[in-house]
């Protein structure tokens, strides 16, 4: 039988029988939608953001950046929020918890001022949301009281979040932008203001190409092209950044966090858990493979649990946080040259070529063997570890402490894939 | 049930890489420090180089890497033994499989095409006139070497159609017509003038061309079909491979329909015979003497004739040919074990064992080696005649096209030199 832990965990009171939801976007858009999601096996739903302002549409909206021919390294969209009626928008909220009473629908909502939250929020608690979400991140749009620029007026933030909580028993959710310097004013005034919960990131601001026929950036539009938002797998970084931030910020101690950005599997996952995110939010991967990637995620992170011995979510959520320091609190008295397995190796000569002409030319290079040598001058920067194509061909070697410094144990990565 | 290839007798067998997938290729390509492939390419077609401009969205750079190092970059794309050149040297073997060099060569060649570039330029008009004879791959090489360099060539073919065992050997599913067409035609664009139906020794002798020109090269093929001295071997339906090959091409192999086809031989033009008389819907059948192993032929063409289909009987040598009428019926062979015999109903008898030159009669001067080839000065390609030099399948006795071009190259280079040193 396939392995399944019990991946269930409480998020802002409510409980989630595992944490991946869909985020507010096109995936989660409609009934059938979000029913489809929910028998593949996703926890919950952060339904497409409804606002009383209705989006009217461009197409195309779409662009992916490419790496050597593999697609959908990163995506931009030009999406707006919701273009369908907030009646019909509730009447779905409805509908899908009528079905799914036990699957959480978190309820995205975004409006131009204090009223306009106000009224949504009462208006999706009628309709029997669970927690509300309010989106002040979406760079697609584009009024000062609207958008990503909401985001980052911490006034603002404050003052919504405020007429949301208060028009509303829910728990409300801030979801930020990442298109800012740091991440901690907003997030705090939002919690100020009444938020219990930050979720991260919304889209980075982006231009993912230029048509070079067409003198225009894309996706085109009759010839015109605007800025639009980036996600998927090359966010991730950023995001994870945003989420230890968050995690780390004393003035948010105790605040949960949802994680957001370019999770496609479940290593991704984990990597939001041990940073601190509670509950995480997928799109990109969704319009790339479809719902069913849920799978792997829930297999992946009961296999990764089963191997580590965790029995609950609880046990690893922020367990990366207490090693990520400042770089001025880094172990600066060794050093880890590295070792090549001579006959492993296949004699690309990759190695050479970056330690030469990016590193510290630390690498003799034998034309007629066709096989790399590692010198003393190696600082271990590991830069050809990383270029090589070889699994297992280079790796870290015996550590060497810096003259005058102190030897101890020290803990290296030895496990690369 | 197993599957088996139908591929048509005129159509190209090999499907092409699309932009999207050539990229995938190239990107499984490591670009190596001194590409091993690179240094294993005998006309120095540089694939490291022209697969890391793939990789850098530069095809048009791609197509100029080749296309200057190989006139016939298209060709050797499709007919390069690649698993014993560029694709045997690759690092990723080391990992999985080498990278799919020669199809990548033949995408940014037909990309060339649709961007219709014209890569190679006459060079500033030299004074200096070269005959070429023969117009197969040697002296295509030679003469776009030359005429990029300025001088004015004329080739001298004698058939019909200038290529050679591009247009009158390599099969077209391996080789379309219209590819050796195209590549020709960037040769014609660099001013090269083509003589066809022109016979050296028949119509027009050595000695009067030397006189007309500063130079002649000398660039023949191996057109003379070895058959062995059997009982049968007169009999009708009995072929050796050049002039089966050449038939069937010249009459897009509407002329030599069999029912059931006997191929002796294990080389490259033993497999293309083979899928020949299949494509054309004989029943076929490949006898040579060793085993698989010991057999010549690229990996890529074996693989290509068994998945038409062709059974393979090995280690048998032809004793007798059966006929009746005067045609073909059967043939027998026996095992190089000594006791094992075989006998097949045939109609079709094809000898693909080697080629010889055709009885070389340009002049009594010429001095020829003990195979009958013409003898050169390895260092220049230069004959026992004054300003005739020579290179390809008549001097080395039949290698691949990789190394005409290579070949016909460096002849290009000497005679060159030959024709500056004499105007000191």
């Amino acid at each position: 039988m396939a392995l399944k832990k019990d991946l269930s965990i409480n998020y802002l009171g409510v409980k989630f029988e595992n944490p991946f939801c869909l985020s507010s976007s096109p995936v989660g858009s409609d009934y059938d939608m979000c029913a489809k999601a929910l028998e593949a096996g996703w926890g919950g739903i952060v339904f497409k953001t409804i606002g009383i302002f209705i989006a009217d549409e461009v197409s195309p909206r779409f662009d992916i950046v490419n790496k050597e021919g593999h697609p959908f390294v990163g995506f931009k969209n030009l999406e707006q929020i919701s273009d369908k009626s907030v009646e019909a928008n509730l009447k779905c909220i409805e509908k899908i918890k009528k079905n799914f009473p036990h699957k959480p629908m978190i309820a995205s909502v975004m409006g131009s001022s204090p009223e306009e939250w106000k009224q949504l929020a009462e208006m999706v608690t009628q309709a029997g949301a669970d927690i509300i979400e309010c989106n002040f991140s979406c760079p697609q749009m584009t009024s000062h009281t609207m958008g990503s620029d909401v985001g980052t007026n911490l006034e603002l933030v404050r003052e919504y979040s405020r007429a949301t909580s208060q028009a509303t028993k829910l728990p409300v959710i801030a979801k930020m932008t990442p298109n800012l310097t740091n991440i901690e004013g907003p997030a705090l005034a939002a919690i100020e203001g009444g938020a219990k919960s930050i979720s991260a990131i919304n889209t980075v601001k982006s231009i993912t190409s230029v048509d070079t026929d067409l003198f225009c950036s894309v996706p085109v539009v009759d010839g015109k092209s605007a800025i639009g938002g980036y996600s998927g797998a090359a966010i991730k970084p950023i995001a994870l950044r945003f989420i230890a931030n968050l995690a780390q910020y004393d003035k948010l101690k105790g605040v949960e966090i949802s994680g957001i950005g370019g999770i496609e599997t479940w290593r991704d996952a984990v990597e939001f858990l041990l940073l601190g995110a509670r509950n995480l939010q997928v799109t990109t991967g969704i319009m790339q493979y479809g719902y069913r990637i849920v799978e792997d995620m829930i297999s992946g992170v009961s296999h990764y649990m089963d191997e580590k011995g965790f029995n609950s979510l609880e046990d690893f959520i922020g367990k990366a946080l207490t090693n990520l320091t400042g770089a001025d609190n880094l172990n600066r008295d060794y050093k880890a040259p590295v070792k090549i397995n001579a006959e492993a190796c296949i004699g690309c000569g990759r190695c050479y070529i970056s330690c030469y002409d990016a590193a510290h030319q630390a690498i003799d290079w034998d034309g007629e063997k066709r096989r790399p040598a590692v010198s003393d001058r190696c600082v271990g920067c590991h830069l050809c570890l990383n270029v090589c194509p070889v699994q297992g061909v280079i790796l870290p070697g015996e550590i060497e402490f810096k003259e005058g410094r102190t030897k101890r144990p020290v803990t290296i990565k030895t496990k690369y894939e | 049930m197993s599957t088996v290839n139908k591929a048509p007798y005129l159509e190209e067998a090999v499907q092409p890489f699309t932009p999207r997938t050539a990229m995938e290729e190239a990107a499984r390509c490591l670009l190596c420090h001194e590409p091993p492939c690179s240094d294993s390419c005998p006309a120095g077609t540089n694939p490291g180089k022209f697969i890391r401009s793939i990789r850098f969205r530069n095809v048009k750079g791609a197509a100029e890497t080749i296309r200057e190092a190989n006139v016939l970059g298209g060709v050797c794309a499709r007919v390069c033994p690649t698993d014993k050149l560029c694709e045997e040297a690759c690092s990723r073997t080391g990992i999985d499989r080498p990278i799919e060099i020669g199809r990548l060569q033949r995408f940014v060649t037909d990309q060339e095409k649709i961007f219709g570039m014209e890569i190679l330029k006459k060079g500033p008009a030299k004074n200096k006139k070269i005959a070429c004879v023969g117009s197969g791959p040697v002296s295509l090489a030679c003469a776009a070497a030359l005429a990029a360099a300025g001088y004015q060539v004329v080739i001298y073919e004698q058939k019909p159609e200038p290529g050679g065992v591009l247009t009158y050997g390599i099969i077209p599913s391996r080789l379309p017509k219209e590819v050796v067409e195209q590549e020709i035609g960037r040769i014609k664009k660099l001013g090269v003038e083509f003589k066809l139906g022109a016979k050296i020794g028949r119509d027009l002798s050595l000695e009067a061309l030397k006189s007309q020109f500063d130079a002649v090269f000398l660039g023949l093929g191996l057109w003379g079909g070895k058959l062995p001295a059997l009982e049968g071997i007169d009999l009708k339906g009995v072929y050796s491979a050049v002039d089966y090959l050449s038939q069937a091409k010249d009459s897009g192999g509407r002329e030599l329909a069999a029912e059931r086809a006997v191929i002796i031989g294990g080389g490259d033009v033993a497999m293309d015979c083979a899928s020949t008389a299949k494509q054309l819907g004989a029943k076929t059948t490949i006898v040579y003497r060793r085993t698989l192993e010991d057999a010549p032929a690229n990996a890529a063409e074996v693989k290509f004739v068994q998945s038409l289909g062709v059974g393979f009987i090995f280690q048998f040598t032809p004793s007798k040919i059966l006929g009746k009428d005067g045609k073909v019926c059967g043939f027998e062979a026996k095992g190089t074990d000594g006791e094992s015999e075989l006998r097949l109903k045939a109609d079709q008898v094809i000898f693909a064992i080697g080629q010889a030159p055709e009885e070389i009669l340009l002049s009594e001067k010429l001095e020829l080696t003990d195979k009958k080839l013409i003898k050169i000065n390895d260092e220049n390609h230069s004959t026992s005649l004054k300003g005739v030099f020579a290179a390809g399948d008549a001097v080395n006795g039949g290698k691949t096209v990789v190394q005409a071009v290579a070949e016909g190259k460096t002849a290009a280079f000497a005679i060159m030199s030959y024709l500056t040193g004499e105007a000191k």
